[in-house]
């Protein structure tokens, strides 16, 4: 008797002992810094800034101080990381990052896997860490993930007189769109100009390439081969910009919107102009908030749709947190960087609608968003969990900028309708042929 | 008295109509951004638009300083300070440099005058993208970077061309028999500069001032460049802080605006007491 | 004696330090202190830039600054009809915003010369435009002219002028029209207050001679005032011609250059080339082609200027 309680005891004892010290290996350590100065540069604007009012907290912890040396919009802040390349002037430790710039800047940031035990890695979504890798190395720590899905009118895709007329017209029902066909069908449909338009796509700079990238990859086809041919003059390629012209020369979409960037096309769906939006997840808080959208009592969630592949597109990205190779301290560092992408920071930015790069989170999210009352904001986030298993990332090379600058002009040019989508793609590969060229890639 | 007028009534009000018309297209424009400061953002997107704000708020202007909980506020009394700090000296620095090359360019003739001037007025040829990176470069190591004296430096070089055209075409209008006359009577070429043709040229130097001060308030990329922290940022790099990745925050970029605008329209209003006309020259015929 | 001008005269001694105390120095000794501001803030630079565009230099990898390439940048731009098209719109654009500037804002500036009620308040509203930074223009004319709920289209619909959307910044000539209203709209009040400050100068007396003399409104205008003012003019369209760059922020809100390239100015292009695609070598050789645009409008307008001056007989 005795012996079997000593047994059971010893068992309980083992596995007490077990879970303290698992509890313990699971938990990160921060470290302790101090009087350390901690040199940082961050993204800023209004939606970046509310995780910021962690940092204090961290430096509690650490006993180490946050210096804050520059904070500007992403842009703007890859210039000055540029101009300090430059320089050799790397006098900060922890910068903002984002998957589409970071290809650009070399050696500059460490890898993260040499400061950040696997145990810490494990807890991120793997294909959101996998994108955040350069050449096999983690040259940051993504913080929050955008992938572009749909937003729909709901009280216009509900309404009974559209409804008969979608199902007498395409003897279908009408729902959310399931493929690109589907939708640029709806989008005709829906088009009532001047007062509504089918949708509205950003027509210029990186948003017009990475749109344009997204059916491509949904048709199959892809922007360079294995070998960085450029291959999005294919006919999948064609097909892809086909769907804009038809839709811009249909009049389904505001003439302008050749111009717009994401902003204005938040602000067309937001004051009702727009029936459905293909677009990132930053914007649900935005279209659901009563103060700043005509919309916020209609809104749908769906997930994008599938090209002529059968797949999705998924453009996507992150911002992330990067360390210097420069930095005297990378511990700190990584410590910092692993703090404001750590569980709280996470369910702090999911909360706002951001996507986080944590798995857990996103059950905690919904949790919290069924317990309040934003049951749309729930059903919104398993929509776009289930959206992440398609992400992927434009082309992580140095020169994908470079590419894309070359490629909207003539994307554009054929969308106005000044040459034919297959010259427009011809005349965009032979130019991003030379810039790999000349790089040294091909 | 002959009637100084050549106009009949008729015409007088024609050209007050016209002038309320031009006043209106250069206001109107500028008025929006000021009524979209009051306004909440649902209205700025609106259709019809709202012109006149139905809901009139200070709300942008508290998340501005931060007495919201949506997010941290902007220093942005840290942005006005460095503004004023920097538009000021370097506008009166550049006066000051401005009259003295003026009054050279104006009074004398020497040699390499005109190679002089010329590569004054060329120096501002060079472009912006040409100048911006090596400056960055030499700015850092001697450690100019995110300082007010760095960008006032540079606000000097940008200004000063500027201003010693202006004050060299008003220094001329005035006759140079004004000084010599005063010399006459016994002041120094010095004093008599100070008495007799500082005065006249005064509306010439106040346009200078006008002209040196709203370009470095309002100047964008080089600041954009050189300043990283509230150390040194100035207000229009502030104002690019509300366009983020996604949305650009139209209320609250206007509020930062109107903030931006009303120091600069003070200023000017004040300064216009120096434009009037005041020169008679009636003492030298 | 005292000669009209000060022609100095030859220096007593030989030597610098004899040089800096003799009168003749004086000019020099003014200009001085804006002789060392301009060399160390501009020639540095632009040696440095100039090097660059002989190499293949790209801002992410500091080592291509000793790439040298020779003439390659250049010759690349000479076939390059893209930046022939940039530099020819920008030429362009340049001229037609001026001369639309100058007769703007001399109508202006004659128009508030004439008001006598009120004048400090409508000069302070005519330089309005100029407290506005060019990125709030930039933006603020994007929001004007955006197609589906911008200022433009909005009032053109409520007074029933047109039923469909204009795209102003997509068509090819409204794009241009958009961007060139912009510029006029920022900038004509540099020009009207520096013709106003010109007029305001204007010695009363050969206006009161003329009108004694039975001379009409236009004839005193064409004949007295507008030779006064032209040294204004000349100054006015130099300064504007250099500083006509900044619109660039602005221009880059708006269109950056697109759609495809119709607006496509060379300041756009350099940026872009220089800072998106990392080309700083290629973008500086891009600058320095276009220094010709400059240094032709500078000299242009430097040589009506003089000769401006010499109608008015005045200094030389």
């Amino acid at each position: 008797m005795l012996g079997s309680f000593l047994c059971k005891a010893l068992l309980a004892s083992c596995a007490a002992l077990t879970m303290i010290v698992s509890a313990s290996a699971q938990e990160f350590d921060y470290g302790s810094f101090p009087g350390y100065t901690l040199r940082v540069k961050l993204v800023g604007g209004t939606q970046y800034e509310k995780l910021y009012t962690r940092i204090p907290e961290w430096e509690a912890r650490t006993g180490a101080k946050v210096e804050i040396v520059s904070s500007k919009q992403l842009f703007d802040l890859d210039r000055e990381v540029k101009q300090d390349i430059a320089t050799g002037q790397i006098t900060w430790c922890v910068g903002s990052n984002h998957t589409s710039f970071a290809p650009q800047y070399g050696g500059l940031y460490v890898d993260l896997k040499d400061y950040i035990p696997a145990e810490e890695l494990a807890k991120y979504v793997p294909g959101t860490l996998a994108s955040s890798e350069v050449e096999g190395r983690l040259v940051q720590l993504p913080r929050v993930t955008d992938v572009s899905n749909l937003y729909y009118r709901k009280d216009l895709y509900e309404d009974s007189a559209r409804q008969e007329a979608y199902r007498a017209k395409f003897g279908a029902e009408l729902a959310p769109p399931k493929t690109y066909d589907e939708l640029k069908q709806q989008i005709v449909f829906f088009a009532d100009p001047p007062n509504l338009f089918g949708t509205a796509f950003t027509g210029k700079d990186e948003g017009m390439s990475g749109r344009f990238m997204e059916i491509l990859r949904a048709n199959g086809g892809d922007l360079f081969d294995n070998n960085w041919n450029p291959t999005f003059n294919s006919p999948e390629g064609v097909a892809a910009l086909q769907w804009f012209v038809d839709i811009y020369r249909a009049g389904a979409v505001p003439a302008g919107t050749v111009n717009y960037t994401f902003d204005e096309i938040g602000q067309a769906m937001a004051a009702g102009q727009l029936a459905i939006d293909l677009d990132w997840p930053g914007f649900a808080g935005f279209y659901s908030d009563p103060a700043s959208s005509k919309i916020a009592d209609h809104l749908g969630f769906a997930l994008s749709p599938v090209g002529s592949a059968g797949v999705r597109g998924g453009w996507s990205g992150s911002h992330s947190f990067s360390v210097t190779e420069a930095c005297d301290n990378k511990k700190a560092a990584a410590s910092f960087a692993v703090f404001l992408t750590d569980d709280e920071s996470e369910l702090m930015e999911a909360k706002a609608g951001n996507l986080p790069t944590r798995s857990a989170t996103y059950d905690e999210v919904i949790k919290y968003f069924n317990e309040n009352g934003k049951t749309a904001l729930a059903e919104m986030f398993v929509i776009w969990e289930a959206s992440l298993a398609d992400a992927r990332t434009p082309p992580l090379i140095p020169q994908w900028i470079e590419v894309s600058n070359v490629l909207w002009p003539q994307l554009q040019a054929a969308i106005l309708g000044e040459k034919t989508p297959q010259e427009a793609l011809d005349q965009a590969a032979a130019e991003a042929r030379t810039i790999l060229e000349d790089a040294g890639v091909l | 008295m002959i009637a100084t007028q050549l106009e009949t009534s008729w015409q007088r009000w024609l050209i007050r109509i016209a002038v309320f018309l031009a006043m209106l297209t250069l206001t109107v424009p500028g008025v929006w951004v000021v009524l979209t400061a009051f306004r909440p953002n649902i209205e700025v997107m609106a259709r019809p638009a709202i012109w006149i704000p139905q809901d009139w708020t200070l709300d942008n202007f508290r998340r501005l300083f931060g007495f919201s909980s949506a997010q941290q506020g902007l220093p942005v009394a840290r942005y006005f300070l460095n503004s004023l700090v920097i538009s000021l000296t370097s506008t009166v620095v550049a006066v000051l440099i401005g009259m003295a090359g003026g009054y050279a360019f104006a009074r004398y003739r020497f040699k390499g005058k005109a190679t002089l001037f010329l590569a004054f007025m060329l120096s501002r040829t060079v472009p912006g993208v040409a100048l911006s990176l090596p400056l960055f470069i030499i700015w850092a190591r001697l450690g100019l970077i995110d300082t007010s004296v760095g960008l006032i430096i540079v606000y000097l070089a940008i200004n000063i061309p500027f201003t010693i055209w202006l004050t060299d075409g008003f220094f001329r209008q005035i006759p140079v028999d004004l000084s010599e006359a005063a010399q006459i009577d016994g002041c120094t070429a010095w004093q008599a500069f100070w008495k007799v043709e500082f005065p006249l040229a005064r509306s010439g130097l106040a346009s200078a001032a006008i002209f040196a001060f709203l370009t470095s308030w309002n100047e964008y990329a080089l600041a954009s460049q050189l300043t990283r922290t509230t150390a040194s940022k100035t207000m229009p790099v502030g104002l690019m802080d509300f366009t983020a990745q996604f949305t650009v925050d139209w209320t609250g970029m206007s509020a930062m605006a109107v903030l931006i605008i009303i120091p600069a329209l003070v200023l000017t209003f004040i300064v216009q007491k120096h434009l009037i006309a005041g020169l008679t020259f009636g003492g030298v015929k | 004696m005292i000669s009209t001008i000060n022609t100095l005269p030859k220096a007593a001694g030989r030597s610098l330090a004899g040089f800096f105390r003799s009168p003749r120095a004086v000019p020099y000794l003014l200009l001085l202190p804006g002789i060392v501001v301009i060399l160390s803030v501009v020639l540095v630079p632009l040696l440095v830039s100039f090097w660059t565009s002989f190499t293949s230099y790209n801002l992410t990898r500091p080592e291509t600054l000793y790439n040298f390439v020779g003439l390659r940048n250049y010759q690349r731009l000479m076939g390059s009809a893209e930046f022939w098209w940039a530099f020819g719109r920008t030429f362009l654009f340049i001229t037609i915003t001026l001369n639309l500037e100058l007769l703007l804002g001399l109508g202006l500036a004659l128009l508030v010369n004439r008001i006598t009620w009120g004048q400090r308040t409508l000069r302070t509203i005519m330089m309005f435009p100029m407290m506005f930074s060019p990125i709030l223009v930039g933006f603020q004319f994007k929001y004007i002219f955006n197609d589906a709920i911008g200022l433009a289209n909005n009032a053109l619909f409520d007074l029933g002028l047109i039923d469909q959307s204009i795209p102003w910044l997509v068509d090819g000539t409204l794009a241009n029209i958009s961007i060139i209203a912009a510029e006029i709209w920022m900038s004509t009040s540099v020009f009207a207050i520096l013709l106003l400050a010109g007029l305001m100068a204007l010695p009363k007396e050969p206006i009161e001679a003329a009108k004694v003399d039975g001379c009409n409104a236009w004839q005193v205008f064409r004949h007295i005032t507008l030779p006064f003012l032209m040294p204004f003019v000349f100054i006015a369209m130099t300064i504007r011609s250099l500083d006509v760059a900044r619109a660039y922020d602005m221009i880059r809100i708006m269109t950056n250059g697109g759609p495809a390239g119709r607006t496509e100015l060379l300041w756009t292009l350099m940026t872009r080339t220089g800072y998106q695609n990392s080309q700083m070598g290629m973008a500086n050789a891009m600058g320095y082609v276009s220094i010709i645009l400059s240094i032709v409008f500078t000299f242009y307008f430097y040589r009506k200027l003089t000769a401006a001056r010499a109608f008015m007989g005045g200094a030389q």
